[in-house]
């Protein structure tokens, strides 16, 4: 390492130790595992964020991000996309994006590709759209304050030696000693609960359709097989369960891994928020197309296993495909 | 006079929480790290399978991953007073 560069190194540590330990920290957020509600439709809201009884559909913040990750989506499709024999443009960039997923799809399942390819490329973007958009910034951090009410928490705020911070004095912020909480206004889908459960009904759903169709009723023998012995009998119940086990692990996959890189980029960013955080926001980057690639790719599998008939087939299958 | 200092009912829920899910996830993380390791060792071996290992491969990943899930979800249970 040349002279310049260790000068600049120690400048830049000498200056990151300087400013974290003059600066204050801001007192830690609070963070919500569920989506919480910005407008009550047939109902009221109060200063606490809650509905009222009569309330037929609460507005919560990961809808309305919902709703502009679906908005995007088909203003892409609306503009983008304009059926040129030669693409031009951006045209390019989503026939790439379409193109290298059905190439993957069919290295999966070549014959039934055409059938499971709408739904997993449809799941792969709008997920991957709704990851990403939970790491835009302002994403969790703009909001309106509102009113504690739970005693708990504020019980736990008192505590918490509200020390006065650099922060404080900002424009624009909630005001701890009132005991106001931000609530932001846009929330990542996918660390709503809700949502991915949705997305794990619909696929397991699908799978089943799929394995139905295919198979006809002999797709139930798999979990109803009285006629190769105890065994078998065993074996068809466990896979029983294992398709309502499905639903929840692919609920809980998304959310938990979302949710939990929200939480740790939260962490870093109070614990030492000058530089600390960039590897893991990174990281989370990666993640966020990780989980979708994995969710996408996982229902692909589970239908193109539900669509082969258990025993011999398999073989010719494969013979067939080569 | 000093502030007694002791485990309530919450505290104990917290660390049966931590426990559920540090437990749990010990098992899977160890078997996800051997799907992998297989799977990639397979494909050096042998290039030309890549595409039907990396299908078994993440389903190797999903049902390794599924007492890690169950654990959280017990987890969340424990620590939200649901059950």
């Amino acid at each position: 390492m040349s002279v310049r560069n260790a000068a600049l190194v120690a400048l830049v540590i000498g200056a990151v130790l300087f400013f974290g330990f003059n600066l204050k920290f801001p007192n830690f957020p609070p963070v919500s595992v569920k989506a919480e509600a910005l407008m009550c439709i047939g109902g009221v809201i109060d200063d606490a964020g809650h509905c009222s009884k009569e309330t037929v559909f609460p507005i919560t913040n990961s809808l309305i991000t919902t709703l502009i990750v679906d908005v995007l989506l088909v203003l892409v499709v609306l503009f983008g996309v304009k059926n040129q024999m030669v693409p031009r443009g951006f045209q390019n960039f989503i026939e790439l994006v379409v193109g290298s997923l059905h190439d993957f799809a069919v290295g999966v399942d070549k014959k039934n590709v055409a059938k499971f390819f709408p739904f997993i490329a449809t799941a792969f973007l709008l997920i991957l759209l709704s990851n990403f958009i939970g790491l835009f910034p302002g994403a969790g951090s703009i909001g309106m304050c509102q009113k504690v009410t739970d005693p708990a928490r504020i019980e736990a705020m008192e505590n918490k030696a509200i020390k006065p911070t650099s922060f404080d004095t900002l424009p624009l912020q909630c005001d701890h000693h009132e005991h106001e909480e931000l609530v932001p206004f846009l929330r990542a889908p996918t660390a709503d609960l809700n949502m991915t459960l949705a997305l794990g009904l619909m696929s397991v759903i699908l799978i089943e359709y799929f394995g139905l169709k295919a198979l006809g009723l002999e797709y139930l023998t798999r979990f109803f097989n009285f006629r190769e012995g105890p065994m078998f009998t065993v074996i068809g119940f466990i896979e029983l369960l294992s398709e309502f086990i499905r639903i929840i692990s692919f609920a809980f996959r998304l959310f938990g891994n979302i949710f939990a890189g929200e939480v740790v980029l939260i962490v870093m960013g109070y614990l030492f928020p000058y530089m600390l955080p960039l590897p893991f926001y990174a990281f989370e980057v990666f993640v966020a197309l990780m989980q979708a690639v994995i969710f996408s790719v996982l229902t692909l599998v589970f239908m193109s296993m539900a669509t082969q008939a258990h025993g011999g087939g398999h073989d010719e299958q494969e013979a067939a495909a080569h | 006079m000093e502030a007694q200092v002791g485990i309530d009912n919450d505290g104990l829920r917290f660390i049966a929480m931590a426990l559920a899910i540090g437990l749990g996830a010990i098992g899977p993380g160890a078997g996800i790290g051997v799907v992998f390791s297989g799977a990639l060792q397979a494909m050096g071996r042998n290039p030309e399978a890549e595409g039907m290992l990396r299908t078994y491969m993440f389903l190797g990943f999903a049902l390794a991953e599924v007492p890690f899930i169950l654990s959280m979800v017990f987890g969340l249970l424990i620590g939200f007073k649901i059950i």
